[in-house]
C-alpha cells in the first residue's frame, strides 16, 4: 500500500464532501434523508428521547412499572441481558478468524465487530437509564468494589470488552479518517487485542447466567439450574453465529451499494460454514439444558404449562434451529441457514426473557408487565443503533475492504 | 412427583450418565450429516487435482491413513511432470522408510528419479499391479496408482509435516505457480490457455535438462 494512496484526513471542504455528505452537497445530502424509513426511525426518536429525558427527570417510579419485587425490567432483560448475547457475533467471528486462522470469514468480520461494539455501547445506554445518575457508574470500579459479587465482574467485564470492541473497530474508522501511523500500530496488535476480547467475553457471557444463581427462589425451577453460567455462555455462541448469519443477509442486502465489486464475497458460502457451526454448538447446547433439566429432576413439571413453555423453549428454539443448520449444510441451502439463524436469534431472546423476566417471580402476585415509556425507550436505544450501524457503514470501509488495506489486520 | 420427592441420587446420575453417552453417540451420526458425504472424486483445483483425506509431502508423494496403515503413491502434479513412467522401482517388504528419504524410485526416459517417503514406518505392502504396469498409475494417482501400504511409527507427528486440505490446494498451485515461469510457447495449449497440462510437462519443457527439473520437485524444493 502507498502512503500517497492514503489521503490525509482534512476535516471540511472536499473530504467532508466525499466521506461524510456521500459525494453530495449539504442540501443534497438533507434530501435524501427524506425516507419513510427515516420517517419511522425519527418518529421513534421524537416520542423515545423525551421519554429518557423525562425518567432522568422524574425517576423510574414516573416511567416504568418496576417495583421492590420486579426491580428488573425490560431495560435489563432486553437492552442489557439480550443485548450481550446478540452482540456475541464480535468475538465469536473475531475468534474463528484471527485464533483458528478461518479466513474464509473475514468479510463478515467487520461487520459482526461493529455489530458487536454497538451492542455494547447501546448495552451501557440502556444501564445508564435503567441505573440513572451516570455520574456515579465509576463508584462500582474504583470507591466501594464489590468484589465478591458477581455484577463486580460483568461491569469491569463490559467496561473493559468495550474498549477492546472500540479498539477492534478502529481500523476501519482510522482507514476512513486516512491516518496510516495509527492503523499500523493497531494492525500490530490485532492479535492481543482479539484474544483480549475472547477472554472478556467468556467472561461476562457466563456471569450473566451467574446473575440468576443467587435467585433459585424466584426463578421457575425449569429455568433454574446450577449450570446457567454454562447455558448462559454456550448460548451466546449460537446467539453470535446467528446474529452474523442475519445481519449479514440484511447489511448485503441494504448496502448492496457499497459491496466491492473488484472482490465479490460468496456470502452464501460463509453462511453455509456458520451453519454448520451453528449446528454443532445448538446440538450441544439441547443436550446441556437436558442435563440442567435431568439434574433438577422435576420432570413432573413438564406436564403444567410452564412446562408446555419450557419445551417450546428447547423443543422449538434450540433442538429445531439445530436441525434446520444441519439440513441447511447438507443441502447447501443458504436460505434455510438464514432462516435457522432468525430462528436461533429469536430462541436466545426467548431464552433471556424467560430467565430474567417470563419465568422470574412466576410464583408472586405482582407480575411484572413493561410500561409503554419503557418499551418506547427500548424501541429508541435499538433504532439509534441502527441508524448510527448504517451511517457507518455508508461510510467506513466495513461491508469492504479499503482498497489500500486489503487483506491487512 | 412432589418438589422434594426427587429422583434417587443413583436414577439421576445413570440419567445424567446416559445422556451425556446419548450426546455421544448421537454426535457422529449428526456431524456426518451435517458435513455430508465425503466426495469420493478428486476436487479440482486449477491444474492439478487432490482429493480429501490425502496428505502431500513437499516432495510430491503422498499418504493417506487407511485403518492400521498408511497408503503412498504419487501425487497428481508429479505424475504429470514425470510423465508415463518406464518402471517403478520398490522396496521389500519390512523396509524401514523415514519421512523426507527416499522410499522408491520412478524410471521415465531412461533416468531413474528417487521419490521420498512422507512417513516413517516400514513396508508392508507393494502395489505389484502398479509395478507390472506403471503406465496405468498416471490415470488414477491416488486410488489404483498407490505405490505402497507403510505401517506407520509416529503418524501423528509425520501427519503434522504434511499439507491436508486448503493447504494441500496451496501447496500444489505453488508448485503449478513454480512451473509455469518456465513454460515455453512451444508446450501450445496448455495451462494459461486453460487446457490441460501435458502428460510429461517436464520433458516437453527442457528435453535436455528435464531430469533436473523432476529432481528438485521430487527433493521438495
Amino acid at each position: 500500500m502507498s502512503e500517497q494512496a492514503l489521503k490525509p484526513a482534512i476535516l471540511g471542504g472536499p473530504w467532508m464532501t466525499e466521506n461524510v455528505f456521500l459525494g453530495m452537497s449539504f442540501r443534497e445530502y438533507a434530501k435524501s434523508l427524506l425516507t419513510p424509513g427515516n420517517a419511522v426511525a425519527a418518529a421513534i426518536l421524537l416520542a423515545g428521547i423525551p421519554t429518557i429525558v423525562f425518567r432522568f427527570w422524574k425517576g423510574l417510579g414516573a416511567t416504568t412499572n418496576l417495583s421492590q419485587t420486579n426491580p428488573w425490567g425490560i431495560w435489563v432483560a432486553f437492552d442489557v441481558i439480550c443485548g450481550v448475547a446478540l452482540a456475541a457475533g464480535g468475538y465469536t467471528v473475531a475468534c474463528a478468524v484471527t485464533i483458528f486462522g478461518q479466513k474464509a470469514y473475514r468479510p463478515v468480520l467487520r461487520p459482526a465487530i461493529l455489530t458487536g461494539f454497538l451492542g455494547y455501547a447501546l448495552v451501557l445506554l440502556g444501564l445508564f437509564v435503567d441505573l440513572g445518575q451516570p455520574w456515579r457508574l465509576p463508584y462500582q470500579f474504583f470507591l466501594t468494589p464489590g468484589t465478591t459479587a458477581v455484577m463486580y465482574e460483568v461491569g469491569w467485564c463490559v467496561f473493559l470488552y468495550l474498549m477492546v470492541l472500540a479498539l477492534e473497530f478502529a481500523p476501519a474508522a482510522l482507514e476512513w479518517l486516512g491516518l496510516v501511523k495509527v492503523r499500523r500500530l493497531l494492525g500490530s496488535l490485532t492479535i492481543g487485542i482479539i484474544v483480549l476480547g475472547v477472554t472478556l467475553s467468556t467472561l461476562h457471557q457466563s456471569s450473566l447466567g451467574a446473575f440468576f444463581l443467587m435467585t433459585p427462589g424466584k426463578l421457575h425451577p425449569l429455568w433454574y439450574s446450577p449450570f446457567l453460567p454454562i447455558f448462559f455462555f454456550v448460548s451466546s455462541i449460537s446467539a453470535g453465529i446467528g446474529m452474523v448469519i442475519v445481519e449479514s443477509a440484511l447489511s448485503h442486502r441494504a448496502f448492496r451499494d457499497r459491496l466491492d465489486p473488484a472482490a465479490p464475497v460468496d456470502l452464501d458460502k460463509i453462511t453455509l460454514g456458520l451453519a454448520k457451526g451453528g449446528a454443532v454448538v445448538l446440538f450441544a447446547y439441547f443436550f446441556i439444558r437436558l442435563q440442567g433439566l435431568v439434574a433438577s429432576g422435576r420432570f413432573d413439571l413438564l406436564a403444567t404449562g410452564w412446562g408446555a413453555w419450557y419445551l417450546l423453549e428447547i423443543l422449538g428454539f434450540i433442538l429445531l434451529p439445530s436441525l434446520l443448520f444441519a439440513f441447511a449444510a447438507r443441502r447447501q441451502s443458504a436460505r434455510l441457514a438464514r432462516l435457522a439463524g432468525l430462528v436461533t436469534v429469536l430462541g436466545v431472546v426467548l431464552n433471556r426473557f424467560n430467565v430474567s423476566l417470563i419465568a422470574f417471580n412466576w410464583n408472586a402476585q405482582d407480575r411484572y408487565v413493561p410500561s409503554m415509556g419503557e418499551v418506547v425507550t427500548s424501541l429508541t436505544i435499538v433504532t439509534i443503533g441502527v441508524l448510527i450501524f448504517r451511517w457507518i457503514v455508508n461510510r467506513m470501509p466495513v461491508v469492504h475492504e479499503h482498497p489500500d488495506w486489503r487483506g491487512a489486520h | 412427583m412432589s418438589e422434594n420427592d426427587l429422583m434417587s441420587p443413583y436414577a439421576a446420575r445413570a440419567l445424567e450418565y446416559g445422556l451425556a453417552l446419548c450426546y455421544l453417540i448421537l454426535f457422529v451420526p449428526f456431524w456426518r450429516f451435517v458435513q455430508g458425504e465425503t466426495p469420493v472424486h478428486a476436487f479440482g483445483f486449477g491444474w492439478f487435482q487432490v482429493p480429501n483425506g490425502v496428505h502431500l509431502h513437499a516432495g510430491h508423494a503422498w499418504a493417506r491413513p487407511e485403518g492400521g496403515t498408511v497408503g503412498v503413491g504419487l501425487d497428481d502434479f508429479a505424475h504429470k511432470l514425470v510423465g508415463p513412467l518406464d518402471q517403478l522401482l520398490l522396496p521389500p517388504i519390512g523396509a524401514p522408510v523415514r519421512q523426507g528419504q527416499k522410499a522408491f524410485s520412478l524410471v521415465a526416459g531412461g533416468q531413474q528419479l528417487d521419490v521420498l517417503s512422507p512417513i516413517d514406518g516400514h513396508v508392508v505392502a507393494v502395489n505389484e499391479a502398479a509395478r507390472a504396469h506403471p503406465e496405468g498409475a498416471l490415470r488414477d494417482p491416488y486410488g489404483a496408482g498407490w505405490v505402497m501400504k507403510v505401517e506407520p511409527r509416529w503418524l501423528t507427528g509425520n501427519l503434522k509435516n504434511l499439507f491436508a486440505g486448503e493447504g494441500a490446494r496451496r501447496f500444489l498451485d505453488a508448485a503449478a505457480g513454480k512451473l509455469a515461469q518456465r513454460l515455453t510457447p512451444q508446450l501450445g495449449v496448455v495451462l494459461q490457455d486453460g487446457g490441460t497440462p501435458v502428460h510429461g510437462i517436464a520433458r516437453a519443457l527442457d528435453p535436455d535438462h528435464w531430469d533436473e527439473l523432476a529432481r528438485r520437485f521430487l527433493g521438495g524444493k
